[in-house]
């Protein structure tokens, strides 16, 4: 039965399929018979592997004896090449390719090919992908899965001296500065524009989307396509009528009240000037009324003027428009034109000036006040940068050093909530820098991870208007991480290793301490009373109490929610009354989902569905944060072990993955096509034990992929597919059911065995750190403490900021970034300013 | 289950029985309605119809009336079972489809509990995941999506709907275009056509006989030659991937003017078929049956003239607000009441219930007839058409999707082997249940895709079933 679980995420798999590029697990030798030619018969021409003797030969001496006709290991064959269809050829030659780039062909325990023989084979492998029209291992090189391809030691060794640039490009904006976008285009500002950014607009859709893996995903490696062209047609359509909607009305096109929807009554309540006067124009415009209105409208899309080359384009075409469709219309047609710009979907940074000694340039000052901009938040420049760029002072270093520092300090401009599709996400003063550690954490993935609710009673999935427990716990993570983030002290560190967690926390300690205060003086004045008897002669005896703490009037006409006597005494006397301090908020509260508690290993929630019991006595923290017991840092926060888990269990395999790539810059190869991933069923095994059984060492093809992965995924086995702290394991299976429960308040109750957390922890380069571990806190105190996670950190920082991977000429770069963070004592807004005044960031090539 | 020799018979059966059956609104020929439809092998393409309505449907009122005893047994206790309707009748409420017996389908036993159930469910009916009021929630496209991948057309797919005005998934505006109950990807919903009027002014614009629509036409089309040289001028000094990323937006441009094109190129096929609607169709307060019927001929219209081979038919959703149905005319009927069994005037909540889908099956019949009058290869087009006709949200008003009642009606050249019978497969939790997961896997794979498993996996049979993914394999054809 496990096995179809495991199945869940195959559903995409055929829809959209990504280029999957797969190990060759063993050794490549053997006999090659009858090689001549591999047509590669594509749609535009058809292509062909040539094998030569050279190739014939390096492959028969080094690679057939294990994938040939006697062996074929890893499901690998070089034999029967020429029977292959195109699709398998290019397989085949892509995990080649990969193999040989990345020397993990032959393996270390067979001889080395020699540099010719290596070359031959690279080169043979290299034009048979380009004759198919096949992609090369450079354009994989640029995609997020191979961040960890560079060399790490190389990378921090010193040793190189290349000088660093990024290419000249154009980046997808995402969709928060999309959103921006629009909220610009329509000049909108203050409160309108903060509750705009919030809600939306009725009309808009964000044709963008960003991949949900964990790990940097935002490169600028993305193009514009159909999709995005079938959005953004609608889109343009509805920006286009609300832009000029208000001169319509005076126009009398319009009565002012008419809406098409009435549910869609939002407009801007001005329209360009320069729109306006072509649309109350009984007569055709003239030309400068048209140029301004085109002038106009690339500064609300593009924000900036149209060039002569662009003002002639334009001008033909609102002129030919307004022919045939009046000026309304024809105008109209002239907004949608820029608003259809690929440039108001991209972020241009081409550079400009005469190239330096080393081909590099600037970026120009426009585009450096954008790239700043959008490195630290969601919106374009603001009139500080705008200045900047235009007086020229935003060249150098220090200029950009000067207005990163500037705007790292702004605690308003880039104001917003970290996340809107999560319910009442907070908002701080630069989401986008949170949203780093959501990317490089990836525990905001939580909320995609459905769980069978009845196992545990208290969990709710997300559904109709609320992101359900998941989305509460990735918010709790959000304030841990933001927390760090204003100390700004040892981050990396800290955010490791830290046992300061927040835990509802709905309203601030100040509040928090006040709110309890006045029910301990409630709870103290009537306890004594009563209250459990006789609650109308209470009430009738002290009604100064009730008016003081807001008791409601005992009604049978109360609701579910009213906070009456017998109840808010029932409840302060289950929690004050034993000693605990309760939740801040009373469970019957309209919309109160704080019932979670036993996910953090704490305590029932008491008065849950109105129920107290023996084990409800949790004893809430309203100081936050608090030292939350057997937890330590992230990777033990519920959000993050829910997002790196399965429907039904924990994933050591993809837990192992995370350490492995996030934090020790290694590289894990993608299952390879042959491999069918299933953890079997066994009612008797833990799923630990059922995973070793499958990828364990003594199934040497895999544990060749897996050593790397499942001994520190291991160590994660503390704590359960919910990420609640655990000793034992249930064994989930009819087989073992003890008692059955009704998914509530009752739960089913299982046979169970111990966890096993040890685990083993290889990679960091240090000898002192690498070596057995206990479990996930000793794992992870190790990992705090090396040199190689800091800056395995620092890498996917570089990613998040350029957007896109480092090479090795980003060496100098990556390393002034990690001076800084040490010389700064582990600031993160140290390493943000060093990159983004690194040559990476300043030059384009 | 039908042998060879009975599936033979049927087909034949189909090929004599298309006689043209006309709605007064829509006149053609059949003999010239056709625009030439041919896929890459020389046969007309699938064409598919998936309707779907609000407020769920009782499992109880799809069952024959003929059953014997043993298997009225079986069905109380929703144990497997298949009948012929060779042998059997139909529900009464579905009369009007008794002449399409040979060709139509009742499935039950599908369950959903992976959808968003209740009230409402976005595009979880036709995704298979739990779909909700963001978009965030659309994983992947649904299901009509992937069909139309399969059988291309110049507009891909159509979706028309009765939009709901009221309820928790309410539009601002029924009569505009509003996002729809379909996902062309993650995160991406289709937008269908509330209003008949707005849906033939855009749908058959090309061919606009009115001013107003021929400046629009001229117009959009302006733009977009405007904005296709602009974007193509842009790449031609630039290489490799930045290349790409200007000119895949360029190509996007001129693969819908070469599709506006090729509806121009269609123009008489389209003209044709341009759905000649009385002049109350056309009004903004049209009654909710009439705007049934006028999107059933817009529907048929753009199949016809082989504008799309996908069309998806929201033919009423919970807050959608009946007018017009039989016998109660002057209500304004709200389907919300009905679900909790509340009266309007003379009817009873099963009476409304039941006059709202002997509406639908005279839609159905409709389609059928039309499209068997039209003449396609050696048959009608119906033989190569599949129309679905199922609750968006499962077995009742306040479903759980333990239950997705199926009216399936499939043509000869249908590649499903289920024509003709009523099935009853296992109910949930039973060993061979199935899911609308495993339907729609078994259409995908029927027609070629491959998918494993299409949808999202209801977790609390995991513990109760072997294996929930793949496809219903005794329903595809050998």
């Amino acid at each position: 039965m496990g096995a179809s679980r495991e199945n869940i995420r195959e559903h995409a798999a055929h829809l959209a399929a990504p280029p999957s590029v797969t190990p060759i697990c063993t050794r490549l030798t053997a006999v090659v018979v009858g090689w001549v030619a591999v047509s590669l018969a594509s749609n535009r021409a058809a292509a062909e592997v040539v094998v030569s003797p050279d190739v014939k030969a390096v492959l028969s001496s080094r690679c057939v004896e294990c994938h040939g006709a006697d062996a074929q290991e890893g499901d690998v064959r070089f034999d029967t090449l020429p029977e292959l269809g195109k699709d398998a050829t290019v397989a085949l030659l892509n995990r080649a390719q990969e193999q040989l780039y990345f020397g993990l062909m032959p393996p270390k325990d067979a001889d080395p090919t020699t540099p010719e023989e290596h070359a031959v084979l690279s080169s043979w492998v290299r034009e048979g992908l380009t004759k198919a029209n096949a992609p090369l291992i450079e354009d994989k090189l640029r995609y997020p899965d191979y961040g960890n391809a560079v060399n790490h030691d190389k990378l921090f060794s010193g040793e190189i001296t290349d000088k660093a640039s990024t290419p000249a490009r154009r980046w997808l904006v995402s969709p928060q500065i999309f959103h921006e976008r629009v909220l610009d285009v329509f000049k909108i500002e203050g409160r309108e524009r903060d509750g705009l950014r919030h809600q939306g607009f009725y009309g808009v859709t964000n044709p963008f989307v960003l991949p949900e893996h964990s790990g940097v995903r935002d490169y600028a490696i993305n193009a514009l396509d159909g999709g995005h062209l079938l959005v953004m047609l609608t889109n343009a359509e509805w920006i286009s009528q609300k832009q000029i909607r208000v001169a319509r009305v005076k126009n009398g096109e319009l009565a002012a009240d008419a809406f098409e929807n009435p549910k869609d009554k939002w407009y801007p309540k001005v329209t360009p000037a320069a729109f306006e006067a072509i649309i109350l124009k009984p007569s055709e415009p003239t030309d400068d009324e048209i140029v301004a209105a085109i002038q106009a409208q690339f500064d609300c899309v593009l924000r900036r003027p149209a060039d002569e080359a662009e003002l002639l384009k334009y001008r033909a075409l609102t002129r030919s428009a307004i022919e045939v469709g009046g000026n309304t219309e024809g105008l109209r047609q002239m907004l949608i034109a820029v608003l259809l710009e690929s440039e108001f979907l991209y972020r241009l940074e081409f550079g400009e000036g005469p190239p330096d000694e080393h081909g590099r340039k600037k970026l120009s000052p426009r585009e450096a006040s954008y790239a700043i901009s959008y490195a630290l938040g969601d919106r374009g420049p603001d009139p500080l940068l705008v200045k900047a760029a235009s007086d020229g002072r935003l060249t150098t270093k220090a200029d950009y050093d000067r207005e990163v520092r500037r705007l790292l300090a702004d605690e308003t401009y880039y104001r917003g909530p970290v996340d809107k599709t999560i319910n009442h996400s907070d908002a701080v003063s630069h989401p986008r820098i949170i949203r780093f550690f959501r990317e490089f954490f990836g525990y905001s993935n939580a909320h995609k991870v459905f769980k069978e609710s009845t196992r545990i009673g208290f969990y709710a999935n997300p559904g109709r208007g609320s992101s359900g427990t998941p989305g509460h716990l990735i918010r709790e993570a959000d304030r841990m991480v933001q927390w760090i983030l204003d100390n700004d002290t040892d981050i990396f560190e800290t955010l490791l290793t830290s046992d300061q967690f927040f835990v509802y926390h709905n309203i601030d300690n100040a509040k928090g301490r006040e709110t309890i205060a006045r029910w301990q003086e409630l709870y103290d004045a009537l306890k004594d009373t009563e209250w459990k008897t006789d609650p109308e002669k209470v009430m009738a005896d002290h009604p100064e109490i009730l008016e003081r703490y807001q008791i409601a009037p005992l009604s049978p006409r109360q609701g579910g929610h009213a906070n009456t006597l017998p109840r808010v005494m029932k409840h302060l006397d289950h929690t004050l009354g034993r000693g605990n301090t309760p939740f801040t908020t009373f469970p019957w509260a309209h919309g109160n989902q704080y019932r979670y508690s036993q996910i953090y290993g704490l305590p029932k929630t008491p008065g849950i569905d109105g129920r107290y019991g023996e084990n409800d006595d949790l004893d809430y923290p309203v100081e936050q944060p608090f030292s939350l017991p057997g937890h330590k840092g992230i990777l033990t926060h519920p959000a993050w072990l829910i997002a790196h888990s399965s429907n039904f269990f924990t994933d050591p395999i993809r837990r192992g993955r995370w350490v492995q790539e996030k934090l020790l810059a290694g590289r894990v190869p993608d299952v390879p096509i042959t491999v069918d991933a299933k953890v079997p069923d066994d009612p008797h095994k833990t799923f630990r034990e059922r995973v070793e059984s499958v990828t364990g060492v003594e199934h040497e093809a895999c544990w060749k992929c897996h050593q790397h992965m499942n001994p520190l995924g291991y160590a994660f086995e503390l704590y359960d597919d919910f990420g609640r702290p655990r000793t034992e394991e249930a064994l989930e299976n009819p087989e073992n059911l003890i008692t059955k429960g009704n998914g509530k308040d009752k739960l089913d109750t299982y046979k169970t065995r111990p966890v096993n957390a040890t685990g083993y922890l290889r990679g960091t380069g240090d000898d002192r750190l690498d070596g057995p571990v206990e479990n996930a806190i000793d794992m992870i105190d190790r990992l705090a403490q090396s040199e190689r996670v800091r800056q395995s950190i620092i890498r996917h920082a570089f990613r998040f900021f350029m957007g896109r991977n480092e090479t090795l000429s980003d060496s100098a770069t990556l390393i002034d970034a990690d001076q800084a963070y040490l010389a700064s004592g582990g600031s993160f807004q140290a390493v943000i300013v060093s990159l983004l005044t690194s040559d990476s960031f300043l030059y384009r090539q | 289950m039908p042998n060879n020799s009975r599936r033979t018979f049927l087909k034949t059966a189909a090929l004599g029985g298309s006689a043209a059956v006309l709605t007064p609104s829509l006149t053609l020929s059949p003999s010239r309605a056709r625009a030439s439809a041919v896929t890459a092998d020389g046969k007309p393409p699938m064409r598919f119809i998936f309707m779907h309505k609000g407020n769920g449907v009782f499992p109880s009122v799809m069952v024959p009336p003929t059953l014997s005893q043993q298997d009225q047994e079986k069905e109380r206790t929703k144990a497997p079972f298949e009948v012929s309707w060779d042998h059997h009748d139909l529900p009464e409420w579905m009369s009007q489809l008794d002449a399409h017996k040979d060709k139509l389908t009742i499935l039950q036993g599908l369950s959903g509990k992976m959808c968003t159930n209740g009230h409402h469910s976005w595009q979880s009916c036709m995704g298979v995941y739990a779909a909700t009021e963001r978009l965030s929630s659309i994983k992947w496209a649904t299901v009509d999506f992937e069909l139309a991948k399969m059988f291309p057309s110049p507009l891909e797919h159509i979706e028309l709907a009765c939009f709901p005005a009221g309820g928790g998934n309410a539009r601002g505006n029924i009569n505009g275009i509003e996002k729809g109950f379909s996902a062309r990807g993650p995160q991406q919903p289709n937008y269908a056509f509330g209003s008949p009027k707005v849906a033939i002014d855009e749908l058959f614009k090309s061919v606009a006989n009115h001013e107003q629509g021929r400046i629009r036409y001229e117009l959009e089309r302006k733009v977009l030659e405007f904005a296709t040289n602009n974007q193509s001028r842009l790449s031609q000094d630039l290489v490799g991937l930045e290349l790409a990323k200007v000119r895949n937006y360029a190509e996007a441009m001129e693969a819908i003017r070469a599709r506006n094109k090729k509806l121009e190129s269609m123009g008489d096929a389209i003209s044709r078929n341009v759905p000649k609607l009385d002049a109350k169709y056309f009004a903004d307060d049209l009654t909710t049956v009439d705007r049934q019927v006028a999107h059933t001929e817009i529907l048929l219209a753009a199949l016809i003239a082989g504008m799309t081979n996908v069309v998806t038919f929201t033919v009423d959703e919970l807050g959608t607000n009946y007018t017009g149905l039989p016998g109660i005319e002057k209500e304004n009927v709200n389907q919300h009441d009905v679900g909790h069994d509340k009266p309007v005037a003379q009817l009873s909540a099963g009476q409304v219930r039941e006059t709202i889908l002997r509406g639908h099956m005279g839609l159905i019949d409709t389609i059928v007839r039309r499209l068997e009058s039209i003449p396609e290869g050696d048959g009608t087009m119906f033989d190569n058409t599949m129309l679905c006709y199922f609750p968006d949200n499962g077995e009742t008003h306040h479903s759980h999707g333990i239950e997705w009642p199926f009216v399936i009606l499939s043509g000869r050249n249908a590649k499903l082997d289920i024509a003709g019978r009523y099935i009853r497969l296992p109910f949930w939790g039973k060993e061979g249940h199935q899911t609308l997961g495993n339907w729609y896997t078994t259409i995908l794979n029927a027609y070629g895709n491959p998918i494993k498993h299409y949808g999202d996996l209801d977790l609390g049979l995991n513990s109760l079933l072997a294996s929930q993914t793949g496809p219903i394999d005794r329903f595809l054809m050998s």
